[in-house]
């Protein structure tokens, strides 16, 4: 832990934010961005690979996997962020919440028996159920009013958990570890003389979740349904005009995006066996707006940089970790202020050949 | 009866605070059409300067109850008065044009970093601290209530504030010149009123009502700590929202109104009394549905 | 530009990483890490500092000492008293394996949340401050100890103190988590068949800042005294609203509101609070004076608080297991669990099956901005009165 060499961690940082400077300046940069936006579905494939390829080289570490797993597991809930406010403009400040509400379920049903990917996929569908009682609220207010009630809604949630008994109070649950096919994913992997950490299990649940919903939301930004997004997000009644069902697509993106951040959270709760109100503030919730945000909103690709700046790099650096909500506020303040979209900005749409052929 | 009588005061000393962050949103509201979120945050910078004042004058060996009360009220004024110009002139005035969430976003940041940095460099600052107690705890019996001279004296001050800050609104020429710039900034602008110099003495008056209840609220509770703002701020937010942004009068209306539901919510459901918040925010929540713009509808014409 | 500034970095990473090669070089002993778990930010980290000071104390006077084996390292890490935090901590220190054993958590809650994490990963560890029997009694995990006594201990102590007081009707505030409600339930088993009547019982969140409405409550129902199951923060405000509401029942608090910081925090309120701890007034340890005059000496910034013996008592009980065995976790976890007899400077330590140590309560009353045991107090000497008899 100390013995990490905190220059060499605190020079890859400043390397990384030249490079992703560089990334979004330089025409190479451009034509990566490029690749990565406009290949086909086979890019995707990407992220597994380098996933398994880090996970790998990892094995025996228990810690480094944990944090792997936490940024794939939060690039995943990102993504349910980037499909609802990336994408269909619905402001949502209670991403915690539902993710707290997956990892609450998989703390109750797992403590049932239910088969591992069943209490995940209950954990997404659990959390867009609770959060259906607040599409009428969000469909109806605009602007300022849409981000009080999902701000209420995260306070209340976490007010909830800490006076309800029957779900633990302040002292929080325990979680049962995922087991996928009569395997407990508590031992590691063991082939001769491969022994990795049980970490690695995750890191590979965690994987396979992400490149499946990774996959998703792209093929939805690349739909007709995408771009009915973009135009209600950049004008409603110009999107109510032209025949799109504004009030339908924005519940539809809200619950998707909350089934994203529900599994996420039902992964992250079973991978630390342990949840308890105080990991659902709102501090927490604009720690991971803070990621959207940093990343580039509406930017996919964006989201695996930004979660790895945000999760890692204030562990792997002790001299920051106790300064990170600040560092981060001001990180985002300064990017909002002056670099609106973001450190890895969206590109624009390439109509001619998505659409037109 | 002589508890409920108790139960009353309290209620309506946790709404005078309520309605003074209230009116402090509205009135960013009113001459911007802006949320500025870092409001509950300034509160905490407001308590916190306070106590630096206070610690500085015993420091110093001074010991004048009366004289330190007024010295800490005026320190936190000023440090949260310029906090706010600093918010306005460098973040909110520049952004004006971006989306309302980026506005949101940002400004929630600012609050965030006020209060990381009152965390992270005041000694200690991650601690509850004690609040020194600077107003007599005399005990007083009304119809059989016990009541604390320094409660009483604390409502007596928050409605002071009020009224002084609606009369400022109503009849001095600043108050004229930010009601103009309510109505219509533009047209305020072609009549020769200076807008931004008038936004951002609004921001500073509406800063300043966040320092007088961040120490009345160190007062009340004999302490402080560093995430005291955020739920005040989300709490005065929410109170200005169901009062409708923009009036002054619904933001007190409103404050009060947050503090009746806590503490009706308590008086009928003694058992379940932790509760408390998340019947509030549900109410808030429902009531937003049923009126998305706030019970008093936000009305251009009648701002502030 | 770019380039100047890419090679000014790897220098200075190249220094940095040589002039970390030749340190270790210049060492002859290998590096026994101890790993120190306890709320070092937050409401209780006053307790937490102490404890941490504590341990930091046996850890600098062994490696002041020529003859010892191994150079000793404490790697503090903060809990925050929040148990998915505490979880985060502790499998950071169990992962990895330099750590040889832990001196963990001042907050049950924590301690009863991390017992699994160090099980899982075979770290033996010693608890310092956290009183909940289930810790210790709630499994039989071998890597898991405790020198500093449960509230077992403790609350037999503070109903024969109570009780004794004459105090028979009792309103009980408690905190949510396992701490609180663990409480509670003993001394509901403790009190059953007395003639003691628990008139009413509250549960509130750890959290919580504003208690009139249970406040207004106790009123109504006028018990003679106030018992709090909980921990400092808590029972600050607790006090401090029962004085603003005029409740004027007498206060209680278990162990865990025992620490300096209730005093700095209440100022003139605190007095007349009374209490039970486990740790018995520095001066009355076998090893007290000397670890007073130590603590004094290497002058740490905040106190050594109630607990702090007990973290110095868990940090030399590994670093002796350690002489002795070796800097392998398995092998101390083995010696800890033979531990009968062993003399610290709170007293004989002896690990029954659970790995549990057994020790004897005090009584303290505030009196003045201290606690003072309660046999030396002016209360006892009836100088002054309690409220509610």
């Amino acid at each position: 832990m100390a013995s990490e060499n905190q220059w060499v961690i605190a020079s890859a940082l400043v390397a990384s934010l030249f490079l992703s400077f560089g990334i979004a300046r330089t025409k190479a940069g451009r034509d990566f961005a490029a690749i990565l936006q406009n290949s086909g579905s086979w890019i995707v494939l990407l992220i597994p690979v380098a996933g398994l390829a880090i996970g790998l080289a990892l094995h025996e570490e228990h810690f480094a996997l944990m944090m792997l797993a936490t940024v794939l597991i939060y690039a995943l809930a990102c993504i349910g962020l980037t499909i609802q406010f990336g994408y269909a403009g619905v402001i949502n400040f209670a991403g915690i919440a539902f993710f707290g509400i997956g990892g609450y379920t998989a703390a109750v049903l797992g403590g049932m028996g239910l088969p591992s990917l069943l209490v995940l996929l209950a954990g997404g569908l659990v959390s867009a159920a609770i959060g259906c009682i607040l599409i009428l609220p969000v469909l109806r207010t605009k602007g300022h009013y849409a981000a009080l009630i999902t701000i209420a809604f995260v306070l209340l949630f976490r007010s909830f958990l800490e006076v309800n008994h029957t779900l633990g109070g302040p002292q929080g649950l325990r979680v049962e570890s995922a087991t996928i096919a009569g395997q407990s994913l508590f031992t590691g992997i063991r082939i001769g003389s491969f022994e990795a950490s049980f970490y690695l299990n995750y890191v590979l649940l965690a994987l396979v979740l992400l490149a499946i919903f990774f996959l998703m939301a792209r093929f939805l930004e690349k739909s007709w349904i995408g771009i009915n997004l973009d135009s209600m997000r950049e004008d409603p009644v110009g999107a109510a005009v032209f025949g799109v069902n504004v009030a339908y697509w924005r519940i539809m993106s809200f619950v998707i995006g909350n089934v994203l951040i529900g599994i996420a959270g039902a992964t992250f709760a079973m991978m630390q066996t342990f949840i308890a109100p105080s990991n659902f503030t709102f501090q927490q919730s604009l720690l991971m707006l803070a990621i959207v945000v940093l990343g580039g909103i509406g930017n996919l690709w964006a989201v695996i940089p930004a979660a790895i700046l945000v999760v890692v790099v204030p562990e792997k650096l002790q001299a920051i970790s106790e300064y990170r909500f600040l560092v981060f506020a001001i990180l985002v303040v300064l990017v909002l202020r002056f670099r609106p979209n973001g450190l890895f900005p969206r590109s624009m749409r390439n109509f001619r050949k998505e659409v037109g052929q | 009866m002589a508890i409920l009588l108790e139960y009353l005061f309290n209620g309506a000393l946790l709404g005078v605070i309520y309605a003074l962050v209230a009116v402090g949103f509205t009135l960013f509201f009113g001459v911007l059409d802006v949320i500025k979120f870092s409001h509950g945050d300034v509160l905490t910078l407001g308590a916190y300067s306070g106590l630096a004042a206070f610690v500085s004058l015993e420091l110093l060996g001074l010991d004048l109850p009366v004289v330190s009360l007024i010295f800490v009220l005026v320190v936190a004024m000023l440090v949260t008065g310029l906090a706010g110009i600093a918010i306005g002139q460098f973040f909110v005035v520049p952004m004006r044009g971006s989306p309302a969430f980026n506005i949101l976003l940002m400004t929630l940041m600012i609050g965030t970093a006020i209060h990381e940095c009152i965390r992270l460099f005041v000694p200690g600052g991650a601690n509850p601290k004690a609040f020194p107690t600077l107003l007599p705890r005399t005990p007083i019996e009304i119809g059989g209530a016990y009541i604390r001279l320094d409660s009483l004296l604390l409502l007596v001050l928050g409605i002071g504030v009020i009224v002084v800050t609606n009369w400022m609104v109503r009849h001095t020429k600043l108050g004229l010149a930010i009601r103009a710039v309510a109505q219509d900034g533009d047209t305020a602008q072609i009549m020769g009123i200076p807008f931004r110099r008038v936004v951002l003495a609004t921001f500073a008056l509406g800063s300043m009502l966040a320092g007088v209840a961040g120490v009345m609220n160190g007062l009340y509770y004999s302490e402080i700590n560093f995430n005291v703002g955020v739920l005040l701020g989300v709490i005065g937010f929410s109170s200005a929202v169901v009062g409708g942004l923009g009036s002054i009068w619904g933001a007190i209306i409103g404050g009060f109104s947050f503090a009746a539901l806590q503490t009706v919510w308590v008086l009928f459901f003694p058992e379940m009394s932790g509760y408390r918040d998340v019947f509030a925010f549900t109410t808030i929540i429902v009531l937003m549905t049923i009126w998305p713009t706030g019970i008093i509808a936000e009305r251009y014409s009648e701002r502030v | 530009m770019l380039w100047s500034r890419g090679i000014a970095v790897a220098a200075l990473t190249a220094i940095a990483t040589l002039s970390g090669l030749t340190l270790t070089h210049a060492q002859q002993k290998e590096t026994a890490r101890i790993a120190f778990l306890g709320p070092l930010t937050g409401g209780n980290s006053a307790t937490g500092l102490g404890g941490r000071n504590s341990a930091r104390l046996a850890v600098d006077s062994r490696n002041a000492d020529p003859d010892r084996r191994y150079d000793y390292e404490l790697v503090p890490l903060d809990d925050e008293c929040l148990p998915n935090v505490g979880i985060q901590a502790a499998t950071r220190a169990a992962t990895d394996r330099s750590v040889v054993a832990g001196v963990t958590h001042f907050c049950s809650a924590v301690a009863i949340a991390t017992v699994d994490v160090y099980n899982r990963f075979e770290l033996p560890v010693v608890v310092w401050g956290a009183i909940l029997p289930a810790i210790t009694h709630g499994n039989d995990y071998p890597e898991v100890h405790r020198v500093n006594g449960s509230m077992l201990d403790e609350s037999k102590v503070l109903v024969e103190f109570l009780t004794g007081l004459g105090y028979k009707r009792w309103a009980v505030i408690h905190d949510t988590t396992d701490y609180g409600t663990g409480y509670l339930a003993i001394l509901r088993e403790k009190l059953a068949g007395s003639d003691v009547e628990i008139l009413s019982t509250f549960g509130v969140a750890a959290d919580q800042q504003d208690f009139s409405a249970e406040l207004l409550r106790v009123k109504e129902i006028d018990p003679q005294i106030v018992v709090f199951a909980g921990l400092t923060p808590l029972g600050v405000r607790v006090r401090s609203q029962m004085d603003r509401l005029g409740v004027r029942s007498q206060f209680a608090g278990i162990s865990g509101i025992m620490s300096v910081s209730y005093h700095d925090a209440l100022g003139s309120l605190s007095e007349g609070t009374i209490s039970v701890h486990n740790s018995a007034p520095l001066e009355t340890l076998p090893g007290g004076q000397m670890f007073v005059d130590e603590y004094a000496k290497a002058g740490f910034a905040e106190p050594p608080e109630p607990y702090g013996p007990y973290a110095f008592v868990a940090t030399n009980l590994i670093i002796e297991a350690i002489e002795e065995v070796g800097a392998n976790r398995e092998a101390v976890r083995d010696w800890l669990n033979t531990v009968e007899n062993r003399n610290s400077i709170a007293g004989p330590i002896t690990f029954d099956e659970h790995g549990h140590n057994s020790v004897a309560s005090t009584k303290y009353v505030a009196q003045d901005g201290r606690w003072v045991r309660w046999e030396d107090s002016l209360y006892a000497a009836g100088e002054r009165m309690l409220s509610g008899r």
